[in-house]
């Protein structure tokens, strides 16, 4: 019986720091990547907010400049809503980054431009077909 | 007309899982025999109708019936054979319908093989497995029909075609493996429950459904591996594992379950931790329900997510209802369940055990925590936030060089009390070698956790083979047989116990995989025909572009040389840039993919990806990733595989 208050008492212990040391990591992550805010791009101009940040939205068409000199090299305008934002990327682009396509992107903001290190595309039709409608079928029409 | 018979098919499946509940439950009440004959074959027959449907869903697929939505959405004339039958789990409605499938068919394997065994519990067995069916059921019949017919009033000549992604072999057995390993964890489940419902406390229950328990735990681990395999050699970011929701998903449940094998061990042992393996095991079926939740509610925004549907709330109400139930009824059972013995030391095998149990769930924890914060933080303090892979990292790591630590420490304790002696004969060697290890890894200028994690590797594997040995060793001298006699004989004799120790060996490689994570190196440029660029200690010159037309796609192969620092030819590697649905005139709709190469060694991978291709100036331009020691986790994949076919082998009548 002794034995056993032993391992409850070890047990809770154990429990206890981890429990501590989970929280811990939570509100303090030691990489700056482990976490990132998702803002509006409204509140982002708005309050000009220079921390790590993460924007949700949609490529504008034809807003896609590529560098002449470096490919890698790439501005687009973010749209949320109707606010706009001017980013910044230099790295891969994946490959279904286009026009119209909504992407998730992760960087700082500063002095007007969004430099992205991040670049994620958001692709419902990764596993699904497109949203029902007629142009998600390859279709002939016929008179009915 | 066959469509049709494909949903009255599922609409009977829903009529008998509704009867054989009914049947059995009044069975369950006033014992008549011929009730229970007749919700078996109701049970049966709810499975029979299942397979009929999902055959007819196949037929169609290979038909090419376009007149099914599904069919028009997921296959084309052009897809290869073997994708329009990988068609059947590629969207939500049809990979339902195939857990269902997989579902029916262990529903029917628990039936026959037990029809002469457990009359005590098999009823609430079929009960427990037909309301898991009934609940799909309800799915694929009200909410998401894999037979609805295409809604337009057009003919539709041909389909979309399968998402390139998904055109790869891995990628058409990943998701069925990984269901059978999902749906697998349903029969211990049910047996649990009905064990709870008999108040059967008898350790005769465990020892059915360890079998089961091994079975599903193997797929789903195969599931997991093949799922970061796939996703190394097909996606382009260079790793295997993201801690990404949906993959989290499918860990949770692979701990739980992992931390059951190993409690199951000292219930059938010293019918100890009851309580504690009936809560793993209903953790570890709701987990599996709650992976299958999180894919498809959208409430966590993920690589894998099908389109967000009205599936979540549903499943979620599904999540709690068994949950309120199981725990309900074991709490109604709960003095039948408490058990008489105690654990009597910290150094004894017992006690082994309750820390990895432990260990395991605190990991489960984490992980759990990790991937639903962001949910939580929105809730509570109402900012979006995601969580990446460096905090999973982070909480991780530790915990699982702990569990490592474990891995090695377990078998060399004794059951109920290590004496010193014991302790300090089975530990000297293990230790002096882990000890000898990071002195060799410091030497050579490795540092921190990663020497931690090779040494502790270095301990487990010597524990390993210094079990092995002892037991050879004994049986040798003992009855004086050859080395390999003996290890075969003492092998056969304890397949459980040494077949584990071989899948432990396989967890070792795997982490000496996944600590060569932490010397990965990345480089991204453009090259021109003929030019050269270096990364990490290695050459790439850029021989040719050349271009090529295949059936379902156009392709830029680029033409890399790769030699080392030493002057020396490695390999040619051919990555190449796709385009999928080339011909289709809507530019929008044709779907860029890079299809890499990889040079695979034991010492590392070399990575290429061929990012984009300027075509008037002739320029590639590429991404080469020097990935050390990743083939390590391959092969502890195979390790795995063969330990757990070792204890699964069925031992000689």
């Amino acid at each position: 019986m002794k034995s056993n208050k032993k391992f409850i008492i070890m047990i809770s212990g154990v429990i206890a720091v981890v429990i501590f040391w989970i929280g811990w990591v939570s509100l303090n992550p030691a990489d700056e990547k482990a976490m990132a805010t998702f803002i509006s791009v409204e509140d982002l101009i708005n309050d000009n907010i220079n921390k790590r940040t993460k924007l949700g939205g949609l490529v504008k068409g034809g807003s896609i400049v590529i560098s002449k000199t470096n490919y890698l090299e790439c501005t687009f305008t973010l749209k949320e809503g109707n606010t706009e934002i001017a980013v910044k990327y230099d790295r891969t682009r994946p490959d279904l980054f286009k026009d119209g396509a909504e992407v998730i992107v992760t960087g700082q903001y500063l002095n007007g431009t969004f430099y992205a290190d991040e670049l994620q595309t958001k692709c419902a039709s990764r596993y699904e077909g497109d949203l029902r409608d007629e142009s998600s079928y390859n279709l002939t029409e016929i008179d009915t | 007309m066959t469509p049709v018979a494909g949903g009255v098919a599922l609409n009977l499946a829903f009529g008998f899982s509704i009867l054989t509940v009914l049947t059995l439950s009044i069975y369950a009440r006033n014992g008549d025999q011929r009730l229970f004959l007749t919700g078996q074959r109701l049970a049966l027959g709810i499975s029979f109708f299942v397979f009929l449907a999902t055959f007819i869903l196949t037929y169609q697929l290979i038909g090419s019936n376009f007149n099914i939505d599904y069919v028009a959405r997921y296959t084309s004339l052009e897809t290869p054979f073997i994708y329009k039958i990988s068609a059947l789990w590629a969207g939500q409605s049809g990979s339902l319908l195939f857990w269902l499938f997989i579902l029916s068919i262990y529903s029917t394997i628990t039936i026959i093989q037990n029809q002469s065994k457990h009359h005590g519990l098999m009823p609430w067995v079929i009960i427990s497995l037909a309301i898991i069916q009934m609940f799909f059921l309800v799915l694929t019949n009200f909410v998401t029909n894999p037979f609805m017919p295409t809604d337009a009033d057009f003919l539709v000549t041909n389909g979309n075609g399968l998402n390139p992604l998904l055109q790869n072999v891995t990628m058409a057995i990943h998701p069925p493996t990984l269901y059978l390993g999902y749906v697998g964890f349903s029969v211990p489940f049910a047996f649990a429950i009905s064990a709870l419902m008999n108040r059967d406390t008898s350790p005769l229950w465990i020892q059915s459904i360890r079998r089961w328990t091994l079975v599903a735990w193997l797929f789903l681990s195969m599931g997991i591996i093949l799922g970061g395999w796939w996703a190394y050699q097909e996606l382009g970011w260079g790793g295997y594992w993201a801690w990404d929701p949906v993959e989290n998903a499918s860990f949770m449940p692979w701990l739980t379950a992992t931390a059951f094998l190993h409690s199951i061990i000292i219930q059938e042992k010293k019918d100890m931790l009851r309580i504690w393996n009936m809560v793993l095991i209903i953790l570890t079926f709701t987990l599996c329900i709650f992976g299958t939740f999180l894919t498809r509610s959208g409430v966590v925004s993920s690589v894998h997510s099908f389109t967000a549907s009205s599936l979540g709330p549903i499943f979620l109400t599904f999540v709690f209802l068994i949950l309120v139930s199981s725990f309900g009824i074991m709490y109604t059972r709960r003095h039948e369940l408490r058990s008489k013995r105690r654990m009597e030391s910290f150094t004894s095998r017992e006690s082994g055990f309750l820390f990895n149990n432990m260990v395991f769930v605190v990991m489960c924890f984490a992980v759990f925590w990790g991937t639903l914060f962001p949910v939580i933080s929105e809730a509570v303090r109402g900012t979006k936030i995601t969580v990446g892979p460096p905090f999973f990292n982070q909480i991780n790591i530790p915990i699982g060089l702990i569990l490592l630590t474990l891995t090695g420490i377990g078998p060399l304790l004794a059951w109920r009390k290590t004496g010193k002696q014991s302790l300090i004969r089975n530990f000297t060697f293990p230790i002096l070698s882990g000890l000898i290890g990071s002195a060799i890894f410091l030497f050579f200028g490795l540092e921190g956790t990663v020497v931690i994690s090779f040494s502790l590797c270095m301990f487990v594997t010597t524990t390993i083979f210094t079990e092995f040995f002892r037991g050879v060793r004994a049986r040798t001298n003992k009855f004086n047989e050859s080395i390999f006699t003996a290890l075969r004989r003492m092998v056969s004799k304890n397949r459980s116990r040494y077949g584990g120790y071989v899948v432990h060996l396989g967890i070792v490689f795997m982490f000496v995989g996944f600590t060569g994570h932490a010397f990965d190196k990345e480089k991204e440029f453009s090259l021109k025909k003929g030019e050269t660029e270096h990364v990490a200690g290695y050459e790439f010159q850029l021989i040719n572009i050349s271009e090529a037309e295949r059936p379902n796609h156009y392709a830029w192969i680029s033409e890399l040389r790769v030699i080392d620092n030493k002057g020396r030819f490695i390999t040619n590697l051919l990555p190449e840039k796709r385009i999928y649905f080339h011909k289709n005139p809507d530019v929008n709709r044709r779907q860029p993919h890079s299809e890499l190469d990889i040079h695979s060694t034991l010492n590392k991978d070399i990575y290429a990806i061929f990012s984009a291709v300027d075509n008037e100036n002739g320029i590639a331009f590429l991404k080469i990733m020097i990935n050390p020691l990743v083939h390590w986790v391959w092969i502890g994949g195979y390790i795995l595989i063969f330990g757990t076919l070792i204890a699964l082998w069925p031992r000689k009548e």
